[in-house]
This record gives C-alpha cells, structure tokens and sequence, in this order.
C-alpha cells in the first residue's frame, strides 16, 4: 500500500498509521470499516477502486429519532408487517466499489433482502425485513461502513417519490407515429400513378390517420392547454400558433383523405410534434445529484432529543417542539428553533446561515438562533419559538418563495411569437380574400396551408436546442443551471450583488501570527497542548500549524470558555483568551484571536481571517463596466478596508445585514428597474436569492447543500463568472439568428401556400429540413461557444 | 427473502458452445468446396448429392442456423443466467432447445443434399423441419422468458431486450415465411405464388438478417464486450435508445431486396426509405460497441478475446453502412445479382457474426474450465490469419461484382451488347475466385487454428466444466396495500415479459386469421390471358430444378433495363419480367445471384439436344463454362407418382387446373415426352448412342421419355413462351 | 397483392407490441438509472466460492 495515505479513505494518515494486517489507515474508523469488510469476504471492494472508502462520522445516539414508528413510517416508501422499502441518499457514493458495497449489503446483514443503488441520483433503495433489523440498525450499519445517509425534514413527508415520465411518453408515442406515418405515406409521394398503389392508397391513408390520433390528442396536448391558458390570460405565447397549426393539420388531413382529395399532412403533423417534443426534452437538462429547490427544511434534522420534565430523553419530530421544551443538542447536531441556551458551553457554527465558518461562543442565557450547529460537548437548551417562527426560518414565509420566477417573465420565443402570430394571421386572412375573389374553390385550401406551413416549429425549437446545449456546456464547466429561463435572464442583468462571507471568501480561514517568536520547545507544547483540547478554534489553529511531533504533556487543563494551561518540563503554556492568558493591554481588534503566554509572559496572538477566492479582484474589474457591483454582507465591517483595496472603487459596501434587508434590498433596486443576479452561498441570502432575477449558490462542493437558487456555480469557477454571463448574451444572439433563418423557410412555404400549391410532400421536406437545420445551426455555435469558455 | 443459493448451468453453455465449433467447421469446409466448385466445375462430378445446387443451401443453413445459431444459444444461455441472477427456468427446456436444434441440423445436413427443398433463401428446409424449428425456438423463448420471470434482479439489462426481441420476431417470421401446403413427406408448395411469394421471403430474408444475425449478437456484444474490457459500456442510455428505434423500424425493411424487379414502385421505394433509416440505429451500436473501448486499447493490444471482437464490430458497422448503400436503387441496379453481395453477407458473416463468436469461445472456455487458454499466441494467430481472409475474400469479390456488373450494361454504338456472350462475363473474373477461395481457406485454417486451440486448453485443464453455485436474494414479490407508484412497480416487474408472450400468440392468431381469406381472394395482380398453368410434365420438370437448386446460380427475373432486355429477352418484343407472368410460380423461383445468365425467357432459344448436351456436358455445349453436369438427370427415371397430388394441391392454391386435366395426368406426360423424344432423335449422335445403350440392357430400361432430363428441358423450353405481344398490350390498356 | 395486408399488419403489429412493451419498460422505473445498470453487471459477486465460505464460518468471534 503507498506509504502514507489511508488503504480506506486515502488520506494522509501523519506520522503514525495506524497499521492492521500490513494495511495504512488514518484512523481507527477506517480500519474498522476494513475488518468489517475482511471478516465478510468483502474486500473486493478495494480492488474496483483504490481508497473508495468515507471516514465513519461519529453518530452516537444521532439516529435514536428513528426508534419512532411514526418517523419510520414518514421515511419508508412501503411498509407491511414482512417487508419495508426506503430510500436513503447518501452523498458518498461515487465510485463503482460504492454501488458494489451497497447492493452486497445482504452479505454484512442477512436481513436486508435486497439493495439497489441508483449512481445518478447517489440514493439506495433498501428492502429489509423489519422483524429482523430495525430502520435505525440499517442506517447504523451503513454509518458503521462509512455510508452515512443523509436524513433531513426534507424527507419527513417525502413516501415514494414518483417520477413524472409523460414527456417520455408522449416523445415515444410521436415518434413511433411518426416513423411509421412518414414511411406510409413515402409511397404516394413517388408513385402517384403507379397501378397497384391505387388499390391500397386508401388503406395506408387511413391506417395513417389512425395512427396519427394518439398524436393529436395525447402527444401535443400539452401545447393546447399551454396555448388555452395563454390566450385566457391575453397572451399570444408560442403554442398558440403551434396548437393552431397542429389542429388545422390535423383537419385539413382528415378532410383531404374523407373526400379523397388527396394524402394529407399526417407525416409532417406526426413529423411537427414529435421535433417540437425532442426540442422540449432536450431543453430539460437535469442535475439528479443537485437540487436547486432546497429551504431550511433540507438541513434541518427530523427529530430532537427532548428533555421531559423527570429528565427523560426522547426524540419528538421538529415539527413539535413547541415554546418551553427543553432540548438536547449534541456534538454535530443543529439547532432546529430559536431558545436560550440553558446548560453548558455552546460554540455554534452558522455556516450552513451565514457562510462564517468560525464558531460563535456562547454561554448559558446567551439566545441561541435556529440554524446553527452545535460543536463539541452536550448543550440543553430552552425553546423559544416553534420551528416555523424562528428568526431564520420565518425568512421562508415571505411569498417570494411561493412565486414562480420562470412565469413571471415573457421569454425570447413568446415575445417573438406575439408579432409573428399576428403577422400569420394576416397573411392567411388576406390570401383567401384574394382567392375568394379570383377562385373561391381554392381559398380554404390556401387559408389551412397557410397556417400549416406557418405553425412555428423552427422557431418553436431555436431556443431549446440553443439553450439546452448551452445547460450541457455550463454544466461540464462546474455552473450547474436550473433551467433554460435562467440563461436568458443571466443574458439581461445590470447589477450583481455579492454575499461576503463564504462566497468571496473561501471556507478555509488563514492564521496570522503577531507577537514574539516561539522557540522550538514552545511550538513543541503549543501543537501538543492544542492537540489536547477539541474547542474548534483550538482544533482550527491545530491544523494551521505545520507538522510537528507531539510530546506527552505533565499537565493539561481546559478551562471552559478561556483557555488551556498546559506545563512540559520546566515550560508553562496558556492558550486562550486575552484575559485568560493575561495580555497586559486591552485586545482591540475585530477579528477573531487566540492568545499565548509562556511562563506568565505575553507571546502574542493568531487571528484568524477569511481568504478571499482568488480572481476575485480581476472579476470585478471585468464585471464593473456594464453592471452595478454591491457587496451586502451579514457581518460587522471588519473586513471593508481589505475590500477596498481589492475591489473597484464604485463598489457598493453594505454590511450588517439580516436575511430580510438582503432580500428588501433586492426587491428595492429592481423596483428601481434594475436587473438583479445575487450571488450568495448562506442560508440568510436564500431570500435575496429567491427575490433576485437570478439567484446563484456558490458551493465549494456541489453535493453539499445550497440554498434555493437558481444556479450553483462551483466555487473554484467564481472568478469566470463574467465570462458565463458573456456567453449567456452570445447565446442569445445565437437565437435571434435562428429566428431569421426560420422566417426564410417560412418565407419560402408560404410562396407555395399563399398560391395555393402547397402539396403534402413540400410541407413534408420543408418542415423537417427547416427544423433540422435550426438544431444543426444553434448546436454547433453553441459548441463554438463553448469551446471559446474552456 | 433469505438468501437463496442456486446453480448456473454451465453445462449446456458448454454443448452448445462444442457444437458451435462442430458446426461452424463443418459449415466453413462446405462454403470452402463450393467456392473451388467455381474453379473446378466438376470437382463432384456426377454426384449428385455433392452438386453445387444442393450444397449451397447446406452451407448457408449450416453457416447461419448451425454456426451462429449455437453461438447464440451458447452467449444467451451464459448472459442470461448471471444477468438475472438465476438458473435457466427449466433444464429440461434447456436440453430439448439443444437437442433439438442440433436434430434438426443433422437434418437438414441429410435433406437439403439429397434435394429436398423449398428453393426459399434461408428458408429451404421442408415443412417437418419448419414445425420442428418452431417448436424448438418456442421452448427456447419459453425458457428464457420463464427465467426472467423468475429473476433476482430488477433491472433488465439491454442485453435482454435484444434477446426477447429476437425470440418474439424471428418466432413471427419464421412461421409466416413458411406457410406451405405439403404434398408429400418431404414436399410442399408455398401457399404464396410469384411476386406475393417474393415479397413474404424477402420481408422474412431480410429480418431473418435483422433478427437472426443482428439483434441477439449486439445482446452478446452488450454483455461480452463489456466484460472482456471489465468496463461498463460507454453509454448505456445511448444502447436503450438504439436497441428500441431499431427495433421500431428494423421490422419493416425488406422489399429493397426486390428493387426493379416486378414488385410494386412503391413497396420498393418504402424498403428504400427504411433500409436508409436504418443507418442511425445500428451505428449507434456500432460507436457505442467501438467507444465502450476506448481508453483500453492497451488491454486490446494483449488481449486476443477483445481484438476479435474490434473486428467483429468494425465488420458490423461496414456492413451496416453497405446494406442501405445497397438499397439505394442506382447502386442496387448495379450490386443486384453480382458477387457484390456475396462479399456484403460474408463482410458481415465472417467478420461480424464470426469474429463476435470466436471472441465469445476464447472468453468462456477459460472461465467455463476454470483455467487459462492454452496458448494465447495460436489466438493471436487465429486472428491475423481470419482478418486476412476476412480481406482477401471481400476485397476480390467487390472488384468482381463491379466488373460482371459493367460488362453486362455495355453496348455497342450499334447498339448490341459488347459482352453478349454471358460467359465472356464469367471467365473474366475467374481470377477473383481463385483469391475468394485462398481467402476462405485462411479463414478456415484460422477456424482450425481455434479448433487446436481450444482442445488442448480443454484436455490441459485439472478440472471439468462444473455449474457454479451462486447466491443472491429473492426479488421482493410486495404484497398487500401499498402506495400507488408501487404497486405499478411489483404489477409491472412481471407483466412486460408475459405480455410477450400473449403479444406473439396474438400476432400468431391474427395473422392466420388474415391468411385463410387471402388464399381464396384472387388477388388483383394484372393477369395475363395468355399466361396459363404448367403441363404435369413442365410442374415435374419445374420441380426438378428446384431440387437441383437451379436458382442457386440463375435468376429469372429480366429488370427493366436495356442491358437485360437486350440480352435475355429473346421473343423480339424485347419485354422485361411482368408480375402477371408468376401467379402460377408455387414457390417464386426469381433467384438472387447470377452466375449463370438469367433464364425467365430461356423457352425457344436452344433445341431440346441442345438443353440434353448441355446438361450431361455443359462445356460441351458452351466452353469455358463453370456450370457442373447433371448427369443423374439423364439417367434417372421421372417419379410420377405423386403428379396428380401435386396438382391437385396447386388446385387448393388456386391454379387452375380442371378435373380432367389432372385426370389426363399422365397421358398428357407420356405424350408431351414423347414429343420430346423424337425431337433429340433429331441429333444423330444422341440416336446411335442412345439405341446402343437400349440394346445393351436388359427389360427394366427406362425409355428416355420418362427419364428426369425430358422433365426439366420440358420446363425450360416453355420458360417465357406465354407471353406474346398481342397481350402484353391488353394488359397495359387496363393500367 | 392481398399479402400487402398480411404483412402490413404484421409488421404493424408487432411494431406495436414492442411499443406497447416500451412503454411499460418505462413506467416500471426500467429506464429510471441510466448508469448502475452497467456498471453492476460487471460485478461477479454473487459466486459463491466455497474456500472463502469456510474461512466466515471458521472466522474467530
């Protein structure tokens, strides 16, 4: 095994590995998910893949909430006294030594009959006995194994969650229609006169038109209702023109074949449809392993430990907690209501809110908000507010969240399509006056090609393909984008707002050191004593030093909110606070210290501070030129002088923001006309987020959780956000060239129509030709584009 | 739910992976002695069970039934059995598909030599056998739907689906085609006549290529690409998507094989259009068969398993390209009837089909014995051998159906033929069959090659072929109330396979409902007034050269070119082939390749001792000729026994012979041979020898007007003679 | 050429079993994964190998 990473997880496993049966590992979790492994016969699972293997988390008593029937009940999919069904996502997998383990879970517990993985969406399918293995003891087992499932209150009523297919349907409907339509009706067009085609013409006309039914009425009849509810709300969207054509093909055919007038458009009326259905699915690029829908409850635990008034733990679901109960909060847990921190020593993390990555002190009386997550020892604490009606969560009862962006704006096609419907109209109109009058037997006829040749079909797919392709491009290039709405907006925005904390900066804090220099001893006891304490600013700076060997210490002590005093030979060390340590003048600063004095003699103090992502300056630089640039922060302004150094002067700094002011600030400059694209990471922008016309989550790492956006842009890309935003604009472009090309095949199809010669096998080459090219067209400039992003 | 443990049987995949190589050698050495057949006409002389006509249908069953056919069963019985997690649903099944299969092999390696057949392309064996091959091929399907039923796996792989759909078509198909109405043991006529007749085999002719040799072998490439490379295929959506639009339009392609011959304009141009879609699709298997791959091509470098399967690929993809090429009607008016498609089939045939198979036998015998391949460099070997055969076969036969094509099509300024002689086409590309047959001797030496090979890793290997015992738990059969999504799931984790099976009896139901009317409804082809049926001498005759596999080498379809009229059609009017002229064909007897010239308007050209020499000394009458001599059919006494029967079964089928017609059966022979009696005594050399020849023997002397020859010169002298001018102009006055 | 008819509807026919069969495939959550699946049937594990069988039942606990 390769010297010094973990033969489980890969890690580093330091200066001493622990070693079992000649095999590193980092830690004692991972070597027992080993001798789990090896003990069942399963240790093919590292030979798939090297070190595929997650650190098993510490969960003691974590998962007790799902002793509840009642849980168990909402979490399962299927449950009967034989056999339960659930689905857990566990964001670990990724690699083919996870679906391996997972599906062999029956090998590690007998009762577990069967485990299916599904890769794309990182969930497993588990089907157990439950006489035999609990809920609990399941997810327990594959904590033990390093498969740590994530549980939220997202899937508190979740059941079975049931995948809308009808677009697949309806494109397998059309198309196979479609195939067999266009082959009947090849005949005819080669061989009008041909002797025997006489005999069968008929046949093929009506097995065609039987087969075209389930086109009309099924396939497409989702643009009828889209077409109905736009004209209801007096709008003249694309589908409008769409549904008339597909009608008015539909009749004219059956009319064409009742009265042996001739074959009909069948084909190009299954041919219209089924394109348009591709151009629909295409557009839909999903991200399964991303969701761009998640609110506070995606992070918020199921059930907390209560404490009963005789001091019995049980675990009651979230949703009631109700003002008074006291709580129970352990290591890692998060704090699901607002309350008064009660008994022992809180240090909260509100990354998940704020970004800040840095613990917040607390002491008993302090108010603890909901969100946090509690690091270290046990804390209880007292409910103030019911889960809906915390400070943070009450964020969520503003009805931006209730609105839907994608409706509230025309997009490209429908602006469009209101002209040219009109246009139509009136071509269609004015040529059958014109044909009443010269020969009125012709004028129906060249009124229903008119509009068949016109129904907008490459029109109708210009944006689609443009825009799912670009989906495709944005995604390989780690910006993931809800749908293609979203593109177009990103193509119009003039202002951008920046979260600060966790989304110029990086998650990873920097140290400073200012005071006298360490002597070696020093460090020496420095890294042990911290080593010793697992206060997170302790254990924070611990990993900010360099490497060092670790001595055993005479004496070690932790006093609860100040410090470590810690003694080696004849050296005494105190870590801590200002006041603990004893610094001689007041600490000033804004910024988060740890001080030192050896031997009753001040040393100095770390900070600790944020890293700004790199390339943020140079973004800006780029972006200040045709959009207005704020910076809106949660935090107190320590950090305003470093950003104006960086940043261009026109920025806009505002800081101390609640979650409501971000979300106010943006409704505020959009009633001011302006275009919106807010880039936050935290919790407390979700509502700017939501209110803003664009809403991008940064996230360091993308199965992590984000809150609800509308893009989630891979933190390490933030610095080629002008570049996207650039692209977003050319596609546009794209479209709008599209559309010209479009309106010359129109051009040409309505030469024929308008003089009444519009026979079946013209529509059935210019409507396929007209709409293949589009897709040819946008797909390779939008691969051109792409190629200019890498 | 425990844990339930059971038992891959690896036993059968063995047989049928013996019988495989068995087969396969055998159908190779019969294609290798037909294609020196065209170097050395008379290589069998006068055997008649050893005639080029009788063993060109061995070799071609043996190749695709016998050869691929096993191979197929040997892949889907291994893929299928680890795929769904279970053994094959029943042993007995399992057997009976093997046994059975290999029965009716053996049997058609007795009949089809022997001269029983229904001169159908790929479909020659006689009615037992067709019931036979059903019933053999239902167990099978039975079988394999009947294990999916009972799997431990939720998920089908795609593999599956290709076979299910190879079982449903090729069970549909086979049964339509050989819908025939027997009149004896070993004889029947098909229900269909002339251009109806055509249209069925070739719908069958070309799905049979479609299902047969395409679908189940992209299941096995699905399944032992993959695990050869021990990586996943490159895109598995991309491989459902392809497995299902080929499927939706696979079906439908057929008449392009009939392109310019009498079959309606359209029905010809709709196999156009499909053969033309049907690009996307297989490519689509092919790229994704070829990128499951990539980044492997150093495993491909070492492993001889993997690089026959490149070549299986690639093979699949030309060949795939080659066929709607093919279709198009310029190109087929040149490839149709020319060595071009010999090449086409055998790309296909030996690269695909073949190369696929040996990968198969290279990667299962190890695993099967639990041991290593005795020697990786014969494998090696094997390859680079096949893959120059592969060439050397191909590459000659394209140059030489490019070469017959354009001398047949080249005129004078005077407007005859430049090569009106059809033999001058022949000897000319003489030299391109000499390297067809180095090419297939390579071919088959590699073949040999395999055959050494896999007996020693056999006879080496410590342990013999064993079922393996696996475990893996019951599918959970959920039960009682559930949420709705689910109960679709358990209803549905069963129903698509029985619906399978419902759909085929359906199919199967439908479709003979359809056929009774039809039989009885004329159908509304132009008739010809003066087309009339055959006289009991010309039928027997007509059967004659069916049994002879006449049509093996001459077509009998003139296409409406200038080149063909020109030189076939010899009644002045210069008329190509009309539809009108076959309703009487039970079976069609159009032909698809021509070796020899075309015979539809053979009737008139020679004299009788003409068609007498010829046929006991073709270069006699023509040199240089590579037809063999029938010999047997001077000597043979006419069976006409049965000629009433097969009258009257013509009769059923809607000729229409009258009562005392058949009545007057065998007067109406005698005297029609004896006619042809005296016109041979015309020639004096045949009367001396003939007379000397009576005198010597004894009371049981055959005269010659019951000997077989009178027959079949009977049949080809009133070839084309039906049709005069004066009708073929009512017949276009009612179109 | 009544055949047309035979053929046409077979053809037809069975190009709608297989439809049919399609769309079932589908609603049964076939086609729901469009990776695992090839990936899993690369997996051998459930050969029993009888060596290894021992050493769990022999396995010290």
């Amino acid at each position: 095994m390769e010297g010094n990473s973990c033969f489980h997880c890969g890690d580093p496993c330091g200066k001493a590995p622990i070693v079992f049966q000649d095999k590193h590992f980092c830690c004692n979790g991972c070597k027992t998910v080993y001798e789990i492994f090896s003990e069942n016969d399963l240790t093919c699972y590292y030979d798939l893949q090297d070190a595929p293997g997650a650190v098993p988390k510490e969960i003691e008593g974590k998962y007790d909430f799902l002793n509840q029937a009642s849980i168990v009940e909402k979490l399962t999919e299927f449950q009967d006294e034989s056999l339960e069904i659930v689905t857990l996502y566990i964001p670990h997998i990724h690699c083919s030594s996870c679906i391996w383990i997972l599906e062999n879970l029956n090998k590690l517990a007998a009762a577990i009959s069967n485990s299916q993985v599904n890769f794309g969406n990182k969930t497993v399918r588990i089907s157990y006995t439950p006489q035999e293995i609990s809920l609990k003891e399941v997810v327990l087992l594959l904590c033990k194994i390093g498969y740590e499932p994530y549980i939220s209150l997202e899937d508190y009523n979740a059941g079975p969650r049931h995948v809308n297919r009808s677009l697949i349907y309806k494109l397998g409907v059309a198309g196979f229609a479609f195939g067999n339509i266009m082959f009947l009706s090849f005949p005819e067009y080669f061989e009008v006169q041909e002797y025997w085609l006489e005999q069968y013409k008929h046949f093929f006309r009506w097995l065609m038109f039987f087969l075209s039914l389930p086109v009309v009425f099924y396939s497409s009849s989702s643009y009828f209702t889209s077409a109905f509810k736009g004209l209801r709300s007096g709008m003249l969207n694309i589908d409008v023109p769409i549904a008339l054509g597909i009608s008015v093909l539909f009749l004219r055919s059956t009319t064409d074949i009742i009265f042996d007038l001739g074959s009909g458009f069948f084909d190009s009326l299954s041919g219209l449809v089924f394109f348009l259905l591709v151009g629909k699915y295409f557009q839909q690029k999903t991200y399964n392993f991303l969701s761009f829908e998640r609110d506070y409850k995606s992070y918020f635990p199921i059930a907390i430990t209560k404490i009963e008034a005789n001091n019995e733990e049980t675990s009651i679901p979230v949703y009631q907690i109700q003002q008074g109960d006291r709580l129970l909060i352990r290591n890692e847990e998060l704090i699901p209501v607002d309350g008064v921190l009660i008994k022992g020593k809180a240090s909260i993390d509100y990354s998940f809110v704020t970004g800040e990555s840095h613990p917040v002190e607390k002491s008993s009386g302090d108010k603890l908000f909901a969100g946090g997550k509690q690091q270290g020892s046990v804390i209880e604490m007292e409910a103030l507010k019911s889960v809906e009606q915390s400070y943070l969560t009450q964020l969520w009862s503003n009805d931006v969240f209730s609105s839907n962006k994608e409706n509230a704006f025309t997009n490209i096609t429908n602006s469009i399509s209101r002209h040219f419907t009109i246009v139509i109209l009136s071509i269609a109109f004015i040529a059958t006056a014109y044909w009443v009058f010269t020969d009125s037997s012709k004028a129906m006829n060249v009124f229903t090609a008119v509009l068949i040749i016109a129904c907008p079909c490459a029109i109708a797919l210009s944006a689609p393909f443009t825009f799912g392709n670009m989906l495709r491009i944005f995604g390989k290039l780690k910006f993931y984008i809800k749908n293609a709405s979203v593109i177009e907006q990103l193509a119009g925005i003039n202002t951008i707002i920046f979260d600060k904390t966790g989304t110029l900066t990086s998650h990873h804090s920097e140290t400073a050191y200012t005071g006298k220099h360490f002597s070696a001893d020093e460090s020496l006891v420095l890294k042990s004593s911290l080593r010793g304490s697992n206060h997170p600013l302790s254990r924070a700076l611990y990993a900010l030093l360099e490497e060092h060997d670790i001595v055993s210490l005479d004496h070690f002590e932790e006093h609860i909110g100040q410090g470590i005093s810690s003694s080696y030979k004849d050296l005494e060390l105190k870590v801590g606070s200002a006041s603990f340590v004893g610094r001689p003048q007041k600490y000033s600063g804004t910024a988060t210290a740890v001080h030192v004095s050896t031997n009753n003699e001040y040393k100095g103090y770390f900070t600790f501070f944020n890293k700004y992502r790199k390339g943020i300056a140079k973004l800006f630089k780029n972006l200040k030129d045709d959009n207005e640039l704020v910076i809106l922060s949660g935090d107190n302004d320590s950090e305003q002088a470093n950003l104006e150094k960086l940043l261009p002067a026109n920025t806009k700094m505002i800081f101390n923001q609640k979650p409501e002011d971000k979300l106010e600030f943006v409704k505020f400059h959009q009633s001011e006309g302006a275009k919106v694209l807010m880039v936050g990471d935290g919790l407390n922008d979700a509502g700017a987020l939501a209110q803003s016309n664009v809403g991008i989550a940064i996230s360091e790492n993308v199965n992590v959780f984000s809150p609800a956006c509308d893009a989630i842009l891979d933190a390490a890309k933030l610095n080629r956000l002008d570049s996207y935003i650039k692209a977003s604009k050319e596609s546009i472009r794209i479209i709008k060239w599209s559309f010209v090309f479009s309106f010359f095949y129109n051009v040409i199809g309505l030469y024929f129509a308008v003089t009444g010669q519009l026979a079946p096998v013209i529509a059935a080459i210019l409507m396929p030709l007209s709409s293949i090219s589009i897709v040819v067209f946008t797909t390779v400039c939008t691969n051109l584009l792409g190629r200019k992003l890498k | 739910m425990e844990m339930q443990q059971f038992y891959y049987d690896n036993k059968i995949v063995k047989k049928f992976i013996y019988a495989t190589i068995l087969w396969g050698v055998v159908g190779m050495l019969v294609g290798l002695l037909l294609a020196f057949m065209f170097l050395f006409p008379n290589l069998t002389d006068g055997i008649s069970w050893l005639s080029f006509g009788r063993l060109r249908p061995l070799h071609t069953n043996a190749v695709i039934f016998a050869f691929v056919g096993n191979a197929i069963f040997a892949g889907v019985y291994y893929s299928s059995q680890r795929l769904l997690k279970a053994r094959m649903f029943s042993d007995f099944l399992s057997n009976f598909n093997f046994w059975g299969w290999q029965l009716i092999i053996v049997g058609a390696a007795l009949t089809l030599p022997l001269g029983f057949t229904t001169s159908k392309e790929y479909a020659e064996l006689e009615w037992p056998f067709d019931i036979a091959i059903a019933l053999v091929w239902v167990a099978f399907g039975w079988n394999l739907i009947g294990t999916i039923l009972k799997r431990r796996q939720r998920h089908l792989y795609v593999a599956l689906w290709f076979y299910i759909a190879t079982f449903v078509t090729v069970a549909v198909l086979h049964i339509f085609n050989s819908l025939e109405l027997p009149v004896a043991a070993l004889k029947s006529y098909s229900v269909y006549a002339g251009v109806q007749d055509a249209l069925v085999q070739w719908w069958y002719g070309h799905n049979a290529v479609a299902f047969f040799l395409t679908t189940p072998f992209l299941g096995l490439m699905y399944y032992f690409v993959p695990k050869a490379a021990n990586r996943p295929v490159y895109s598995y959506r991309l491989s459902i998507v392809h497995f299902w639009s080929l499927i939706f339009i696979y079906i439908w392609a057929g008449p392009h094989h009939l392109l310019y011959s009498a079959l309606p304009e359209w029905a010809q141009h709709l196999g156009v259009a499909f053969s033309v879609m049907l690009i996307a699709p297989s490519w689509g298997g092919m790229i994704n068969g070829l990128l499951t791959l990539r980044g492997a091509w150093d495993k491909v470098r070492t492993d001889p398993v993997l690089k026959f399967m490149v070549v299986a690929i690639t093979g699949y993809g030309m060949a795939t390209f080659e066929g709607p090429m093919l279709s198009l009607k310029n190109v087929n008016a040149i490839a149709h009837f020319t060595d071009w498609v010999i090449a086409h089939v055998h790309v296909g045939a030996l690269a695909w089909n073949g190369f696929l198979a040996f990968g198969m036998i290279y990667y299962l015998i190890p695993k099967l014995f639990k041991t290593r391949l005795f020697s990786v460099g014969l494998a090696n070997l094997h390859f680079w051998i096949g893959t120059l055969g592969i060439v050397l076969y191909a590459l000659p036969m394209y140059v030489a159906g490019f070469t017959q094509a354009s001398m047949w099509k080249q005129f004078n300024p005077d407007g005859t033929l430049v090569y009106g002689n059809f033999l001058e086409t022949v000897s000319e590309i003489i030299p391109m069959y000499w390297m067809r047959a180095i090419g297939g001797t390579l071919y088959i030496t590699g073949m040999l090659v395999l055959v050494y090979n896999i007996v020693m890793t056999i006879s080496r290997a410590d342990s013999k072929v064993e079922d393996e015992l696996a475990e893996a738990p019951a599918l959970s059969r959920v039960t009682g109330k559930r949420t709705a999504s689910e109960g679709w799931h358990t209803w549905l984790e069963r129903k698509p396979v029985l619906l399978t099976i419902y759909a085929t009896i359906a199919i199967l139901i439908g479709g003979i409902v359809q056929i009774i009317p039809t039989l009885v409804v004329e159908s509304n082809i132009p008739t010809i007034s003066s087309v009339k049926p055959y006289t009991p001498l010309e039928l027997e005759g007509r059967d004659i050269y069916i049994r002879e596999g006449c049509v093996g080498c001459h077509s009998q379809m003139i296409r409406p070119f200038r080149s063909e009229v020109e030189r076939y059609d010899l009644t002045n009017d210069k008329q190509y082939s009309k539809a009108g002229e076959y309703v009487y064909d039970h079976p069609f007897l159009w032909g698809s390749k021509r070796t020899g010239p075309d015979l539809h308007r053979l009737g008139g050209k020679y004299s009788d001792n003409w068609h007498f020499n010829h046929m006991y000394d073709p270069q006699s009458t023509s040199s240089g000729s590579i037809m063999p001599s029938y010999r047997w059919l001077i000597r043979n006494e006419l069976d006409k026994s049965m000629t009433e029967k097969k009258m009257e079964a013509m009769v059923t089928l809607g000729v229409p012979y009258t009562d005392e017609e058949i009545a007057n059966a065998q007067s109406s022979m005698l005297a029609q041979g004896t006619q042809i009696e005296k016109n041979l005594y015309s020639d004096p050399d045949f009367a001396t020898s003939y007379e000397a020849d009576k005198a010597a023997s004894g009371a049981d002397f055959v005269e010659m007007k019951n000997r077989e020859i009178v027959a079949l010169i009977a049949y080809l002298q009133r070839l084309g003679t039906d049709i005069k001018k004066s009708d073929l102009d009512n017949q276009t006055a009612q179109n | 050429m009544s055949v047309i008819y035979i053929l046409l509807s077979i053809s037809i026919t069975v190009a709608i079993v297989f439809f049919v069969i399609f769309i079932l495939a589908v609603r049964s959550g076939q086609y729901d994964d469009g990776y695992t699946p090839s990936v899993r049937m690369l997996f051998e594990d459930e050969l029993v190998k009888k060596s290894t069988k021992q050493s769990i039942n022999t396995k010290p606990d």
